[in-house]
């Protein structure tokens, strides 16, 4: 008589495909925006090409970040970049066996959550 | 009773700064530059909480020499990024499959780069003509 073994526990979930889904979607983001953003807002605002010089001034700025569509733009710009950014660096870093995994996920994915939370807080405290 | 003590291929320690590698370590480190743009915005957003003057300086200093030249190397970066991330769309979605044939993976690189430029160019459009009514 033989005797399998069988393994009757559910098996343990990951919540890898969590930070995956955040790294697909800034990944996706910044591949169709992320070109316009940064001649926008590095280049064009700041040097006053083709836009109005009153454009990107206090008033106007804090009139878009007051707005709730302002607020859900900024935070899925800012945030979804920072997990985009944090899961390339994680899994290189494992690759290069450059430290411990709870140390590696600290600096990666602690950063991106604390960041997450701090721009959080900024559009709540701008105000609506 | 026999110990299982598989080979191991010895490995360089900085086996991802040589060819083949070094390629996928520079597509990964774009992620970098994404998150620093995000930096970047986030700086903007302390200075706008904090007030007229701090949001100010913010614009004072993305107005200097430095941040145009830091603003093009990341657009650099990122634009690699751009392309990078659309060369393996193929290989980490599932197979595109129509009218009964598989799209081939350098139709989808294609297809998503040329969505890519139609959404970059077109929020530019849509903030000049914002700003030109305005």
């Amino acid at each position: 008589m033989t005797h399998t073994i069988v393994n009757r526990s559910p098996p343990k979930r990951s919540v890898a495909p969590v930070f995956w889904l955040l790294f697909g979607a800034g990944g996706m983001l910044s591949a169709l925006f992320g070109p316009a953003l940064i001649i926008l807002t590095g280049v064009m605002l700041p040097q006053g090409w083709g836009l109005p010089a009153n454009f990107a001034d206090f008033p106007h700025v804090l009139a878009f970040a007051r707005h709730p569509l302002g607020k859900l733009v900024a935070l899925a710009v800012i945030a979804l970049f920072f997990w985009h950014g944090a899961e390339r660096i994680f899994l290189t870093l494992k690759d290069m066996r450059a430290g411990r995994l709870p140390l590696l996920r600290l600096m990666t994915y602690g950063v991106a959550a604390l960041l997450t939370l701090v721009t959080i807080a900024l559009l709540l405290a701008i105000g609506f | 009773m026999s110990e299982r003590r598989p080979f191991h291929r010895p490995q360089p320690r900085y086996w991802w700064a040589h060819k083949p590698y070094l390629a996928y370590t520079l597509r990964e480190l774009s992620g970098v530059a994404v998150a620093l743009y995000g930096a970047i915005l986030l700086a903007g957003l302390v200075c706008l909480w904090r007030g007229p003057a701090a949001f100010g300086a913010y614009r004072q200093a993305l107005a200097s020499n430095w941040s145009l030249l830091v603003h093009l190397v990341l657009l650099a970066v990122v634009l690699w990024h751009v392309v990078s991330w659309f060369q393996i769309l193929p290989k980490t979605m599932p197979k595109l499959i129509l009218r009964g044939r598989v799209v081939p993976p350098r139709q989808v690189t294609a297809i998503g780069l040329l969505f890519a430029l139609v959404c970059s160019a077109g929020l530019l459009f849509v903030v000049i003509v914002i700003g030109a009514l305005s």
